[in-house]
């Protein structure tokens, strides 16, 4: 079973942590920029007839004689959008990619929804093939594992660009997009990224690969090479010197993502399912400095 | 090309489950990827090659085909129809001369010459034959003609270089002995120094010969144009007037074309030093020298160049150690017992005796009734009337015995005749000495022949030896006082050369030996051992009569010894060859220093065709997994 009881214990255990020490960073519980009736000052603004006269700080217009408006930052929740990759990629490896990619997604779901943040969940390959609904509260989690334990990997080639304009299409507010996938994307994965940056979206990267992507064993040899994501094969002489070129790729590719996420200052995280899911989320409790 | 086994031909039918195995392909191994992304950029970079790629498969399979062509070729033991015909048969005859030891080429030339001669077995080809001749003391077949070439290494190896004379006209006539009645080509290889006279006289009795009986000879020769002093000459022998003196005969010569300088000879009697002589030698200079000594004891005398070095006295370093040292053996001189009955006490007669310090004499005037058979007895005058049994010297006699009668007396006997092989007359001239009163003899019938040594004018004896089985009897006939006899040194020479007779060869010395001579011995009755100075025993055959012992190959003492372990005899052998020290070699302008420059190394290296078959078709499985490995053939 994907999320027993045991995992429901590291859950609740991370959200303690992150309620502890944790508040805000993760996620960035923050503001919006909207002005509005908050208790945070934010500044002040020239009043104009018809505005609220209430809002006129006389202190200052006792001093300078100037009638200015005082203006408070809006507190909103934060929207917080996790965008599943279920395609046949991610059923590779030992344990399968998408277990992993589900219990992470699951975990930081419930942290959000433990700190009172919205989340919605959308599972795409080749496109978006299920959603779970913008939700709130800590009482929705068990909803959200029944869904995520009824994504089964699917599709053909991820479309990560087409995928992200079919997200982009439905009207709601823009938040953090938390990617959980390979990134096997034939076309490329830059250009999702870029759509969701354009559209004020924060992207928060979170890259899983399985040990045998990264060292192949029992490569060597003719061998037919099967894609799972495709389901083509192909006959094949595999040698040393093709099985070290694969690494390079492999390793360029690793370092691709990370230079995409640093240079458009994006959160990434790469990791093996080597690592359990509970492991990976305090080791980014740590990367964003809450836990030491 | 012929086939020994043309049946495992059928053996090729194994090429139609191969190529049926090949053509029907295994499933390959289905390895599930998560994404292709990498490895299509890996293998569409290779897409120039897939020509490569497709041909592979078939060159994998050509690789299994010309692999299996390989073996069944081998199993079918192909010949090429000129290695029967053109089998060749090498007769390898390698020098062990003493000169061979040199050390001019590192580390000598005879382990060059062995290593040469492993080339020469090393280029023998499939279906040659070969026989090594090893040239010692006597030439020797190591090893019969054979073309196993593990059998002729080791009997290379198992030859070991001699001090010994060069043998070489020996044993290339036993090559030729070998070679004789072949139908085959046969080529007589000698691997030498080609010092010494008897290469270039072997080289050219052979062109002197018609073609048709020349034999095919190949001179490889080893080593350098070397200096060398050596001691060519040992010899002691017995002073002619001193029982317990010797002489000593030293011969050194410089076989360089350079003077050789601050040499020291030095002479040792049993580790004393008797004499050093320091020596300069100009260039082929032979330096001799007689040195007289004495001694009763005897013992091993031995002669050694040296040279001194930071002070001290080393061996003289030269290219051959061999003969920088000589060694004679001077056996011990045991005492004689003479008993001398003398009536009238003849003075002169016993001081004669006793002035030969090996003689322990005993002297009466009246005819002793018992006398050891081992004492010789000297009677002078009066005689018993039957000689007793023993060695007995008779002067002036003056009774009839057993073996004469006296006659009348003849005043003036003088010498005509003299018997000049007589030992007891060995350095005694005594012709034209006459012998006062001589009383004539006249020998009895029986069956002791006597010998006569002196005879006067009238044919009368003077001086007679009767070789008895119990023991000699010498009779010297005339007046000792009234004559000239004892005037003469002749006189005390003659009464030791009749001692030395009484008492055989005991004592006496034996020459030095040269290497490679023999000698005859008589050996006692039971089990005897000859001793080398290597420590190496040959056990001698039980014979009655003198033996042979011999040719000996190495310098040294050589002992032999009796049933109990006891010295019977000991002999010192030494180089003593010129030819063997003249480390310069003979001008040979046909002989080579390479086997290969001779067409003796070369062909297909000496094996079958089927064994590089073999060896392409391991080669090939070798060569076929390196690509295998690789993935560059499946």
């Amino acid at each position: 079973m994907l999320f027993d009881s045991e995992f429901l214990k590291k859950l609740e255990y991370l959200s303690l942590i992150s309620k502890r020490v944790f508040r805000g960073s993760l996620l960035a519980q923050r503001r919006t920029m909207q002005m509005g009736s908050g208790i945070e000052f934010a500044d002040h603004r020239t009043y104009y007839p018809g505005d609220d006269f209430r809002a006129i700080d006389w202190n200052l217009f006792a001093r300078h004689n100037e009638l200015l408006l005082k203006r408070f930052q809006e507190e909103e929740d934060l929207h917080v959008y996790f965008l599943l990759d279920c395609s046949q990629s991610m059923a590779f490896g030992a344990p399968p990619k998408f277990d992993f990619a589900r219990q992470v997604a699951a975990a930081l779901a419930y942290i959000a929804l433990a700190d009172l943040d919205r989340i919605g969940v959308t599972a795409f390959a080749d496109d978006i093939v299920a959603d779970f609904p913008l939700t709130r509260g800590k009482g929705r989690i068990l909803a959200l594992l029944k869904f995520l334990e009824s994504v089964e990997p699917r599709g053909v080639d991820t479309d990560l660009e087409r995928v992200v304009s079919g997200f982009l299409h439905r009207a709601q507010r823009p938040g953090l997009v938390v990617v959980v996938s390979d990134l096997y994307d034939p076309k490329g994965f830059e250009r999702g990224f870029d759509l969701l940056r354009h559209r004020k979206y924060e992207p928060h990267v979170i890259q899983v690969f399985d040990r045998y992507e990264k060292e192949p064993e029992g490569m060597l040899g003719d061998v037919e090479m099967w894609d799972v994501e495709s389901g083509s094969s192909r006959k094949v002489t595999v040698t040393e010197k093709n099985l070290r070129t694969y690494r390079q790729l492999f390793n360029e590719f690793q370092e691709k993502v990370q230079a995409y996420c640093n240079r458009y200052g994006l959160g990434c995280t790469r990791t093996s399912t080597e690592v359990t899911f509970d492991d990976l989320i305090l080791r980014m409790m740590r990367a964003a400095g809450a836990v030491k | 090309m012929n086939l020994t086994n043309p049946a495992a031909l059928l053996w090729l039918l194994l090429a139609v489950p191969l190529v049926v195995f090949y053509v029907l392909k295994f499933r390959l191994r289905r390895v599930p990827v998560s994404t292709v992304l990498f490895w299509r950029q890996i293998f569409d970079e290779k897409k120039p090659r897939s020509l490569w790629q497709r041909l592979r498969h078939l060159v994998s399979l050509l690789v299994q085909l010309v692999l299996l062509g390989f073996m069944i070729s081998a199993l079918t033991e192909p010949f090429f129809s000129g290695e029967s015909l053109n089998r060749r048969r090498v007769i390898l005859v390698l020098d062990t001369s003493a000169g061979m030891a040199a050390a001019d080429v590192a580390p000598n030339r005879f382990a060059v010459a062995r290593e040469k001669s492993h080339e020469v077995i090393k280029g023998l080809r499939f279906r040659d034959e070969m026989a090594i001749v090893e040239a010692g003391v006597p030439p020797r077949v190591a090893c019969g003609l054979t073309g196993h070439a593990r059998t002729l290494r080791e009997a290379l190896d198992a030859i070991v270089p001699a001090d010994g004379p060069a043998t070489l006209t020996d044993a290339v006539a036993l090559a030729r002995r070998l070679a004789d009645g072949s139908d085959t080509e046969t080529r007589v290889v000698v691997v030498t120094d080609g010092c010494g006279d008897q290469l270039p006289k072997l080289l050219a009795d052979e062109e002197k010969k018609p073609v048709e009986k020349r034999l095919n000879l190949t001179v490889i020769r080893v080593g350098e144009r070397t200096a060398n002093v050596g001691i060519t000459r040992l010899q002691v022998r017995r002073s002619p007037v001193d029982p317990v003196g010797y002489e000593t005969l030293l011969e050194v010569q410089n076989f360089a074309d350079e003077p050789a300088g601050d040499i020291r000879l030095v002479l040792t009697l049993n580790g004393k030093t008797l004499d050093v002589i320091p020596l300069t030698l100009k260039p082929g200079e032979v330096f001799a020298k007689v040195i007289e000594s004495t001694t009763a004891d005897g013992g091993a005398l031995a002669a050694e160049l040296s040279a001194i070095k930071d002070g001290k006295e080393t061996p003289y370093a030269d290219a051959l150690a061999a003969d920088n040292a000589a060694t004679a053996f001077l056996p011990k001189r045991e005492k004689i017992p003479v008993h001398l009955h003398a009536p009238k006490n003849n003075l002169f007669l016993q001081m004669v005796l006793a002035a030969n310090p090996l003689v322990t004499l005993t002297t009466s005037r009246e005819l002793p009734k018992d006398t050891p058979a081992a004492t010789i007895k000297v009677y002078h005058v009066e005689t018993p009337a039957v000689i007793p049994p023993g060695n007995v010297l008779i002067v002036e006699p003056g009774k009839d015995c057993n073996l004469y009668t006296l006659g009348a007396t003849i005043p003036l006997a003088m010498v005509v005749k003299q018997d000049k092989e007589s030992s007891i007359l060995a350095h005694v001239r005594l012709d034209n000495v006459v012998f006062p009163d001589a009383r004539t003899l006249t020998f009895l019938p029986g069956e002791v022949k006597p010998q006569v040594l002196l005879t006067s004018v009238g044919g009368e004896p003077l001086l007679t030896l009767f070789d008895r089985p119990e023991g000699k009897v010498v009779v010297l006939t005339g007046d000792l006082d009234k004559g000239e006899l004892p005037f003469r040194t002749a006189f005390p020479i003659l009464a030791t050369n009749t001692l030395g007779l009484f008492v055989g060869g005991a004592g006496e010395l034996r020459e030095s030996l040269a290497t490679g001579s023999v000698t005859a011995l008589t050996l006692p009755p039971g089990e005897c051992e000859l001793r080398g100075p290597d420590g190496s025993v040959r056990k001698l055959a039980a014979t009655t009569g003198k033996t042979t012992l011999g040719p000996f190959d190495r310098v040294g003492l050589w002992t032999v010894t009796g049933p109990a372990g006891t010295v019977v005899e000991t002999f010192a052998v030494n180089l003593m060859s010129k030819a063997a020290s003249d480390l310069r070699p003979a001008d040979l302008p046909a002989a080579v220093t390479n086997p290969a420059d001779a067409g003796l190394v070369g062909g297909y290296g000496g094996r079958p065709v089927w064994w590089y078959l073999v060896a392409s078709a391991f080669a090939l499985a070798g060569l076929e997994w390196y690509l295998y490995q690789r993935r560059w053939i499946s």
